[in-house]
């Protein structure tokens, strides 16, 4: 159960006097916790902007450079919009980076039959093993942490499996490369679609009977299935969801290597999670915010850009990572685990 | 306890000891150490006694590694003296537990490349004090008491030849990033001192390391870590990468940003999808044979010395302790002759 | 007259923005029960916090024994003797009793635990608490709620208390359980403890209390009262004006049978249970806890399987372990525990209203705008505090929680609906209130179940009461002719027909000593 442990016997926060006022705040709407989240996340996002731009100000505050920071933060970012609706079901995905790999290995593997062929088959395969975490999840009653991290094994083994150890060269298809190198209407198809898919995320959260039911999962199991909400399904469903955006990642990245590489994706579910943590979103469940799990992501790959522009060494680099997590969540209010 | 059950408590000691002493001898006389009688002259391609050979090598998940797993088991079978088990390690910690258990199957010799020399010698000290003769692969152990012979690239003289092949390429004049595998370990560190006591020697001021970033040897991670450095410096005049896995998809983010006209780019092991990038010509200058076939030539060794014998081409009668094979380069020029070296 | 062990002086706390307290004055003699009443966000938590050191006041002094006291430190105020019961039992459930009575506390030896010694202690502890039974090995956990609470207070007796505060202990207590709880606190008083009361249930004051002190909106408005003021004069205090009666008008209902219940079973809780409810009624059923009241309206909505038995709503069946065909069918289920059972407490109002039915609400994508309408006219309807949909669900006081779950059910629609103790941790002021939004709704046409464990007060407005004993419904009484006595002797277990007799409201000091556990 995630609900927050039984209320305080009285003081602030707790019950509200007799209008209904929660005491301490006389009349003052208390601002959604994921609200301020958000801001603070703003202002970290805008922080290291800006100081890029004086640390750099020749190649950091370019359009150029800000394309590339989108391009890559799509990849990361196409997870983390699907590992945010695992989340708000209480649940976790550890194997998305595994995923990613074997799905663009599955993909590799027809993609003599063009690229339709490539992107149907990464994501079908990715929606695959997605479901298969789902349906041990779900009706197997296996824990996700557990289902997932023994997909994390058996994906990273199928996928070096398929490919025989070695990356699958796309150099060949044009189409496929279009997905990491291409634009539409000047700008990079991954931004679009990482775009597209974190509007579509937004717009199925927050406005579907299906997203309010996700998160009502999280939220309260036993309330959600007292109020009818199928909340087996909705479990099963939100890890075919991760995957088939793991498989849709795959497309990107493998566009942008120009192979299908069996150890891609390293990593990246931790990537994915952080941004989504950061985010505002509760490993608890029963709150998510795709918003923030987009300025998670540019958080991450803007620092990312920079570090890396800054030629910092990568000792630096982990700590800097860490202490910008730290700080990012320290900002916003104390949150009940 | 009464006097009887001490009697035979103290026999089954005796017993123990007798039994431990005994298998000791055994293990000597099969040539673990080498002290005794080594068997000179005769040619190693002879059947000797058949002798049990272990191999422990870090994740064969990509290329070279994969080749290195792949050159060992060749190796070992075209021997009908020889048995050959190889096994796979997750990470420095499992891989160090592994190697506790295959002490305890008291191989004849032990064929290990560690994920991490520094971390592996205390377990490669315990086999050989185990009696069990260590044979080194690639990455270097700590301490010489670990292993009793080591086999491996030069990695320095890749550093050394690369900066050569650019000081001569550049005119001793311009902008070089380089690209590093995984920090930290001794690989890393003698790839990168040899290119920067080279280039400076070489060429002092001239040419400037302008960017220095890990990519793990993973090619997504190398594109990653090449756009933000292209995004950061607008003239690159020479790529220095310690991998040609890695370096795909460092070239990919070359391509990608349209500036492969701008560098030269070398790369380190053998790939033969970098061979043909060379042939190719253009962005891909050069590369340097670390060859997976030294797994193979370890096994041989280790072969060798379990059964006490020598290099049948050598005049010494053991096997040495240090083999050091140099990183040909491979560039256009000499890229056709040397095809068949390259691996998948 | 020997010295208070505890005196209040013109107690004050502030928060920012808000008085809590505004001066309280209170005592406590030894040896005396002394209940605290008022209505939910009077501030009795808060001097509870103050007196036991949780809290810092603002203002004013406590006195321990004469002397003023440390405030703001738990730990001085526990040195002081003075121990509280929670009302949320704050024990650790994988502990053992032993090792729970002397958390924070442990006796040592040599550095090291005195387990030994700590066993023998507790084993004094719950034999002066006449709970020898609970073995001081097993695990906190594995006892009923009752159970922990006794563990809870021989926690407080670990430490020598002289003042032991009790926040509504009986809340999670079936009534042979607060028989036995008030057996405890005679003996403490005894002893010479002075005892601080919270309680929403009148009838407990009077039963068990000497004096009584009413507290509203941080003021005493009347201390020391004897406890055996009528109840509607301590109400009239609390609420400042008369009320009316505390009960609506008993509802007749009509003929028409809306839901139909035969012979389900859900082992092992219930064994065999049939019912009827009729549209415009109001069924109560009452019973011990763990007669497996709740286990039977889980098992006729659905949430939880059953083994056997049918449930129609209007004639038609609703399939098992299927809430969203319940839903569907027009049933409605408001569970035991708001809080964990059926509120989204990171929600606003506008969501929890809506889950069951959001459905409704999307073409394509939600309406926002009509759910919020729809969903502040339900709030509205039921006179929720605050009806402003946007705000959350946790900020809530317990009776207005209560109205959004049935709010909830209101929106859907409903037919029958379930209700599981929906007066618990309300007071007495809005418990009349909800009386009669209930009453209301049978008026709608709905058929109404009332699960309670207040026999008054399934007495006071029930049009039929049925009692469940041991799994299975064993008595159907008319509303309007039943007593407490009467249901209470339908829901124990024979052997028990003894404690049946003390529970008649006797004078205070009825020796409750030869009580079994």
């Amino acid at each position: 159960m995630s609900t927050s442990p039984t209320e305080q016997v009285s003081g602030v926060g707790g019950r509200a006097d007799g209008n209904g006022r929660p005491p301490g705040l006389a009349g003052l709407a208390l601002p959604s916790r994921i609200k301020l989240q958000e801001y603070a996340l703003v202002g970290v996002v805008l922080a290291l902007v800006v100081i890029g731009a004086v640390l750099k100000p020749d190649t950091f505050p370019t359009s150029d450079n800000f394309r590339a920071i989108l391009t890559q933060a799509s990849v990361v970012g196409v997870l983390a919009i699907g590992m945010t609706f695992v989340i708000a079901t209480a649940g976790i995905d550890l194997s998305v980076g595994s995923v990613v790999a074997a799905s663009g290995v599955a993909g590799g593997l027809v993609v003599d039959s063009g690229a339709a062929a490539f992107v149907g088959g990464a994501i079908g395969f990715g929606l695959g093993l997605g479901l298969v975490n789902g349906t041990a999840i779900a009706y197997g009653k296996v824990v996700p942490f557990v289902a997932t991290l023994a997909m994390l094994a058996i994906a990273r083994g199928l996928a070096l499996l398929m490919s025989d150890k070695s990356p699958i060269s796309l150099l060949g298809s044009d189409g496929v490369r279009w997905f990491g190198t291409g634009e539409i209407v000047g700008v990079p198809a991954s931004i679009i679609i990482f775009a597209g898919i974190a509007i579509g995320g937004w717009i199925l959260l927050n406005r579907t009977r299906y997203g309010r039911h996700v998160v009502a999962v999280g939220g309260n199991r036993e309330a959600a299935r007292i109020a009818g909400v199928p909340v087996r399904r909705v479990v099963f469903s939100v890890y075919g969801l991760s995957g088939l955006l793991a498989g849709l990642a795959a497309v990107l990245l493998s566009g942008r290597l120009a192979s299908a590489s069996p150890v891609a994706g390293e990593l990246l579910e931790l990537d994915a999670i952080g941004a989504a943590v950061i985010g505002g979103t509760s490993l608890a469940g029963g709150r998510a915010t795709i918003v923030g799990t987009f300025l998670g992501v540019m958080v991450f790959a803007i620092m990312f850009n920079l570090l890396t522009q800054l030629n910092l060494a990568t000792e630096w680099q982990q700590i800097v990572k860490g202490a910008i997590i730290l700080g990012a969540v320290l900002i916003q209010r104390p949150e009940r685990i | 306890m009464s006097f009887s059950r001490q009697l035979i408590a103290g026999v089954a000691a005796l017993g123990l000891i007798a039994a431990a002493c005994s298998d000791d001898d055994d293990g000597d006389s099969a040539g673990a150490g080498g002290e005794t009688e080594a068997d000179t002259g005769t040619e190693s391609s002879e059947s000797g006694e058949t002798v049990t050979i272990a191999a422990s090598v870090p994740p064969t998940d990509h290329g070279w590694l994969g080749q290195i797993a792949a050159k060992a088991q060749e190796a070992a079978d075209q021997w009908d003296d020889v048995e050959f088990r190889l096994v796979e390690a997750a990470d420095a910690d499992s891989q160090a537990s592994q190697i506790q258990t295959l002490i305890n199957e008291e191989p004849d010799a032990l064929v290990v490349l560690p994920y991490d020399g520094e971390q592996l010698t205390p377990v490669a000290e315990q086999a050989m004090e185990a009696g069990i003769p260590v044979i080194n692969v690639d990455r270097l152990f700590a301490s010489p008491d670990a292993a009793r012979a080591t086999i491996l690239g030069d990695n320095y003289e890749i550093g050394v030849k690369a900066a050569e092949f650019f000081a001569e390429q550049l005119d001793c004049e311009g902008n070089v990033v380089e690209i590093q595998g995984i920090a930290g370990i001794s690989v890393t560190q003698d790839r990168t001192q040899g290119f920067a006591d080279t280039i400076e020697e070489l060429c002092g001021n001239g040419i400037n390391i302008v960017a220095q970033q890990p990519a793990d040897f993973l090619p997504d991670l190398g594109l990653e870590v090449m756009e933000a450095i292209l995004q950061a410096n607008d003239d690159i005049d020479a790529v220095y990468t310690h991998d040609d896995d890695m370096a795909e998809g460092i070239v990919a983010a070359i391509e990608n940003a349209g500036r492969e006209d701008e560098m030269i780019l070398t790369g380190a092991g053998g790939s033969c999808a970098a061979f043909d990038r060379i042939e190719a010509g253009g962005l891909y200058a050069a590369t340097y044979l670390y060859s997976p076939t030294m797994a193979g030539s370890a096994v041989n060794m280790a072969r060798l010395i379990a059964q006490g014998r020598g290099f049948a081409d050598l005049v010494e009668p053991e096997v040495p302790s240090q083999i050091v094979v140099p990183p040909t380069e491979v560039s256009q020029d000499t890229v056709a002759d040397l095809r068949d070296l390259c691996f998948e | 007259m020997t010295e208070p062990i505890l005196e209040v002086r013109g107690l004050v706390k502030e928060y920012p923005g808000v008085r809590a307290l505004a001066g309280v004055d209170f005592e406590v003699r030894p040896g005396e029960v002394h209940c605290l009443v008022g209505p939910n966000g009077a501030g009795k938590s808060t001097l509870i916090k103050c007196v036991s050191g949780a809290v810092e006041p603002t203002e004013g002094q406590i006195l321990i024994d004469g002397q003023p006291a440390v405030t703001g430190d738990p730990s001085r105020a526990l040195e002081n003797g003075v121990a509280t019961i929670y009302q949320e039992r704050d024990l650790v459930e994988d502990l053992t009793v032993a090792q729970s009575i002397f958390l924070g506390h442990e006796l040592r030896r040599w550095g090291l635990l005195d387990r030994n010694r700590m066993r023998r202690e507790t084993v004094e502890i719950l034999r002066r608490l006449n709970h020898e039974a609970i073995s001081p090995r097993i695990h906190v956990r594995d006892l009923r709620p009752a159970g922990q609470q006794v563990v809870s207070i021989a926690r407080a007796l670990s430490r020598h208390v002289r003042l032991l505060i009790m926040d509504e202990p009986s809340a999670i207590l079936d009534d042979s359980e607060i028989e036995t709880m008030f057996g405890i606190v005679r003996r403490l008083t005894a002893e010479g403890v002075g005892v601080v009361y919270i309680s929403h249930r009148l009838d407990e004051i009077r039963r068990l209390g000497d004096r009584v002190t009413v507290l509203t909106d941080g003021r005493t408005v009347a201390s020391g009262l004897p406890a055996t003021t009528p109840a509607d004069k301590l109400v009239e205090h609390m609420v400042g004006r008369k009320v009316g009666q505390l009960y609506p008008e008993r509802r007749r209902g009509d003929h028409k049978v809306v839901l139909e219940v035969r012979g389900v079973r859900r082992l092992p809780d219930v064994k065999h249970a049939s019912f009827e409810v009729r549209a415009g009624e109001v069924l109560g059923i009452g019973g011990l806890v763990g007669a497996g009241r709740s286990e039977l309206l889980r098992a006729v909505y659905g949430v939880d399987d059953r083994e056997a038995g049918e449930v129609l709503v209007d004639g038609r069946p609703v399939p098992p372990r299927r809430p969203d065909r319940s839903i569907a069918a027009g049933l409605g289920l408001a569970p035991e525990d708001r809080k964990s059972q059926a509120l989204l407490l990171d929600w606003n109002l506008i969501k929890n209203v809506t889950l069951a039915d959001v459905g409704r609400f999307q073409r394509g994508l939600i309406r926002t705008r009509v759910e919020r309408a729809a969903a502040e006219e339900q709030l509205r309807a039921l006179h929720t505090v605050p009806d402003d949909g946007t705000r959350m669900a946790r900020e809530l006081s317990g009776g207005n929680q209560q109205k959004v779950v049935l709010a909830r059910w209101l929106l859907h629609q409903c037919r029958v609906l379930l209700l599981d103790e929906p007066t618990r941790g309300v007071d007495v002021a809005t418990k009349a209130h909800l009386y009669r939004l209930i009453a209301d709704l049978a008026d709608r046409g709905l058929g109404v179940v009332v699960v309670s464990s207040e026999l008054e007060e399934l007495c006071g407005f029930c049009t039929r009461i049925l009692v469940m004993r041991e799994g299975e419904l064993v008595a159907e009484v008319d509303g309007a002719e039943a007593t407490e006595l009467e249901l209470l002797r339908h829901a124990m277990p024979d052997r028990q027909e003894m404690l049946a007799q003390t529970a008649v409201p006797a004078a205070a000091g009825a020796d409750a000593g030869q009580e079994e556990v």
